[in-house]
């Protein structure tokens, strides 16, 4: 609207437009001023048309003038709307006594969630079980997608199509994973009972120990997931230029010191790189449980992931969920820079003698 | 001359749409009901016989529009829905344990004002069966006997919802294995007793000639049954006990129930406790007899994923000869294009434990679900809302309804002489609702709900005794109850 006032009228309506600071100044007063005078529904339009007239303002000033931060700006605008805002939003509701689900208002409470969510049993034992899973399903994942990639590094007959097909488990939706291996694993129905039946003459069920149910999750996440490592390593094999294994062949070097001291070197950082995506993953695991076992048998394979979904959307205990998911940012932050830390410790030390 | 016929066409046309507008009230408006359903047949049918039959007596045009939810999400849904504050819907199916959560948030509409003014709404409420009437519409609960006792109105009840689906659970069987002589007479001369093939023999069933029916039925693949020979393992028996939302609480309860014991009684509160209840020795004694008879199932069971559509499925692939079941599966286990057996299936009512006077404890657990109004409507949306109810809760509406498949709350209808001629399990419902109570309405239900299921799954898989899941079960209620005030 700014834009096309200036384009219809260049010069005189342009000082006028281009005002931000009156505009700011103006929406400063208007948005609590009207929250205080006017119904809700009224103060919501009014401080909309602020945020409106602000925007307007900002970019009709910034118009020609600062190109790059009008091109980045719609994009900072949506993750502040979408994701900040929602995000600070629910940091603020876990210091408040509060329930989507129920009338009363919103009374502060400190540090009461955090400490109930800390001091929750039924949370440590979670991130147990979620620690095991996490640790089993990403250290399948690396060894299988390092080894896949080592045989798709050289050419071979219908390698595309092998390819493709061993893709393919990544680019399904988790629910069709979930449904998938839910009647996999089906003892009446399902093909791996009724093959190990054919052995045994008795039908297999997997999910009916917890130390099988937990098994069954790692299997199906590590199937999902295992292409992508895969991929990864992949590109950084594809990378080693190929004189140094023609060196290497030349001085005779045996097949393991080739790989330490050429392969290793190009692909050890998206192999870390890998690792830690995995990682985070794996440690919100929630699609592929819920569908396959609801977290059962008990609660043996009920990931944090799991469990926090429940007090949000089951319970409706929406400040100890927030208290929790807060708690579980934290932690991954705090475990991610360990380990780009440690990382880079590595990489200085290596760096040192050289 | 052009300008006088333009003219004379306009003044003709213009009486012509006068007298077209006289015929309706000047006032006629056009009326959506937004109403979240759950996505299966009796929400269907109701959709179909409104848009075929339902005017508005108000004269204005009132549109039914259903929002199909699949069953598995429908909860979480509705709840995002309500909780947003989006005031999406002008009315919602629901089921009957969540209304506390969804009036303690202000978002079900109370009734009392409506039904004082109203004798039609009054006269549906009398002839409503009062099981439902507890179990779909009072808040705070009220027991079904009481209100029996005290008549309608109840001078203490707050009333929120009517009856949409009323549910209950059946037995479902293969009559071709049942009614088959050469396995009669196997069964006669193993137990001793009759295997029961017509519906009335099946209505006499109790709970020891059901674990014989397990044992009896349960055959590995190239053993015969029937007379054929089978290519798959067979199985006795199946009823729910499944670990997601309350896919074994359902059946659970009714064995306890039967038993003496008791889940925690909401209408007991504030003095009713749940320590020394939920797990009294009557009550374990109930689920222990529930566990008893799970090896005689598909082997599924021992994975804590035997939910109802589990159940629905292994009968419909015809590898079950018995199962329990909710009537409003019925439609899918007859039809050609859904269930092997479509030809060969009887129904018959729930089973129970046979008491000392020799009559069947059938007590059982209701499901179904009420429709409520919500909160946020126009007077004008409100009123049509209920003349919309009135319409729906009708006899000739209801009657067509259980035509089409589904069930009435009426007495008057589901009593009638030619209910059961209906639908081949029909039958089974009317005299199932006296036996029927319902699990706590309380906003504090879900918590209450998972952490059962949890305790019933660890016992159901093996991993824990029937009598320690109960007594974690007690103290977890009783701890979260005394917290919530309704134990002091």
């Amino acid at each position: 609207m700014a834009t096309q006032a200036q384009a219809a009228a260049p010069g005189g309506l342009k000082q006028h437009f281009s005002n931000w600071r009156l505009a700011l100044v103006i929406a400063i007063v208007a948005i609590p001023g009207s929250v205080f005078l006017f119904p809700l529904e009224t103060a919501f339009w009014v401080s909309f048309g602020a945020v409106i007239l602000v925007t307007a303002t900002v970019v009709t000033r910034a118009w020609g003038r600062r190109p790059g931060p009008l091109l980045v700006a719609p994009a900072l605008a949506t993750l502040l709307v979408m994701n900040i805002f929602p995000l600070l939003w629910s940091l603020g509701l876990s210091f408040f006594h509060f329930r989507a689900n129920r009338l009363s208002p919103p009374r502060f409470a400190g540090l009461n969630y955090f400490e109930k969510v800390i001091s929750d049993p039924n949370v440590w034992d979670r991130l147990q079980t979620t620690a095991i899973v996490v640790v089993l399903t990403v250290g399948i994942q690396l060894i299988v997608g390092f080894l896949l990639a080592l045989m798709f590094e050289r050419e071979f007959p219908g390698r595309r199509i092998l390819l493709m097909l061993v893709l393919t488990p990544m680019m399904l939706s988790f629910v069709a994973v979930g449904a998938f291996f839910r009647y996999y694993y089906e003892p009446t129905f399902g093909l791996l009972s009724q093959a190990v039946r054919l052995v045994t003459g008795e039908p297999y069920i997997l999910l009916a120990s917890p130390e099988g149910a937990i098994a069954g999750i790692v299997f199906a996440d590590a199937w999902m997931w295992s292409p992508f490592v895969m991929l990864l390593v992949l590109a950084g094999l594809v990378s080693v230029p190929k004189y140094l294994y023609e060196a290497a062949e030349i001085d005779r070097a045996s097949w393991w010191r080739r790989f330490r001291t050429i392969t290793l070197p190009y692909i050890r950082g998206l192999l870390l790189l890998a690792l830690l995506f995995r990682t985070i993953e794996a440690f919100k695991l929630f699609d592929v449980v819920f569908l396959i076992t609801e977290g059962g048998p008990g609660t043996s394979t009920e990931t944090i992931a799991v469990y926090l979904y429940r007090v949000s959307f089951q319970y409706f205990k929406t400040a100890e969920s927030s208290a929790l998911a807060y708690i579980l940012i934290f932690i991954v932050i705090v475990l991610t820079n360990l380990y780009l830390y440690f990382v880079q410790q590595r990489e200085k030390e290596e760096e040192a003698p050289a | 001359m052009k300008t006088l016929k333009t003219f004379v066409g306009a003044l003709a046309s213009a009486a012509l749409l006068g007298s077209a507008l006289a015929v309706q009230p000047a006032t006629a408006k056009d009326i959506v009901l937004r109403m979240a359903v759950p996505d299966w047949p009796p929400t269907r049918t109701m959709k179909d016989l409104a848009d075929k039959h339902y005017k508005a007596p108000s004269g204005n045009n009132v549109v039914l529009e259903p929002d199909f939810i699949p069953w598995p999400d429908y909860y979480t849904r509705l709840a995002a829905s309500l909780t947003s504050g989006e005031q999406k819907y002008q009315m919602a199916v629901s089921d009957s344990q969540w209304l506390g959560a969804n009036i303690e948030g202000g978002y079900y509409m109370k009734l009392n004002d409506f039904i004082d003014a109203d004798p039609e709404l009054q006269a549906v409420f009398k002839d409503l069966h009062p099981t439902l009437v507890s179990a779909y519409s009072t808040y705070p609960h009220i027991g079904a006997a009481e209100l029996a006792e005290v008549g309608f109105p109840h001078p203490d009840a707050d009333y929120y919802g009517f009856p949409q689906m009323p549910d209950v659970i059946i037995t479902y069987y293969r009559t071709d294995v049942f009614c088959d002589e050469g396995e009669r007479a196997a069964f006669n001369e193993k137990y001793g007793k009759m295997l029961p093939c017509t519906p009335e023999e099946m209505n006499d069933v109790d709970w020891d000639l059901v674990a014989n029916i397990g044992e009896f039925f349960g055959r590995k693949a190239g053993e015969t049954l029937a007379g054929e020979t089978l290519d798959d393992d067979f199985y006795g028996i199946a009823y729910q006990a499944g670990k997601a939302y309350d896919f074994s609480s359902m059946e659970i309860n009714g064995f306890i129930w039967q038993h003496g014991g008791s889940i925690w009684d909401e209408t007991n509160a504030p003095e009713g406790q749940a320590e020394g209840v939920v797990n009294s020795p009557e009550s374990v004694k109930g689920f222990e007899h529930y566990l008893s008879m799970l090896k005689y199932m598909p082997p599924v069971v021992q994975t804590g994923t035997m939910d109802v559509f589990k159940v629905d499925e292994l009968f419909r692939e015809g590898k079950v000869a018995w199962i329990l079941q909710w009537i409003g599966f019925g439609e899918s286990a007859i039809s050609a294009d859904t269930s092997k057996v479509h030809d060969r299936v009887g129904f018959a009512m729930h089973p129970g434990l046979r008491m000392p006077d020799g009559t069947i404890n059938r007590t059982a657990n209701i499901g179904g679900q009420p429709f409520v109004l919500t909160t946020w409507n126009s007077d004008e949306v409100i009123r049509e809302a209920i003349d919309f109810v009135k319409w729906w809760l009708s006899s000739e509406v209801q009657t067509m309804f259980a035509q089409g498949g589904g069930q009435s709350g009426l007495q008057s209808v589901h009593f009638s002489d030619d209910y059961a001629s209906y639908r081949p399990w029909n039958h089974a419902f009317g005299p199932s609702l006296e036996w029927q109570r319902d699990v706590w309405h309380i906003p504090e239900f879900f918590e209450l709900l998972v952490q059962q299921q949890e305790e019933f799954d660890k016992a159901i898989t093996g991993q824990k005794s029937a009598k320690d899941a109960m007594d974690a079960i007690a103290a977890f209620q009783q701890e979260l109850l005394t917290e919530a005030g309704h134990i002091e």
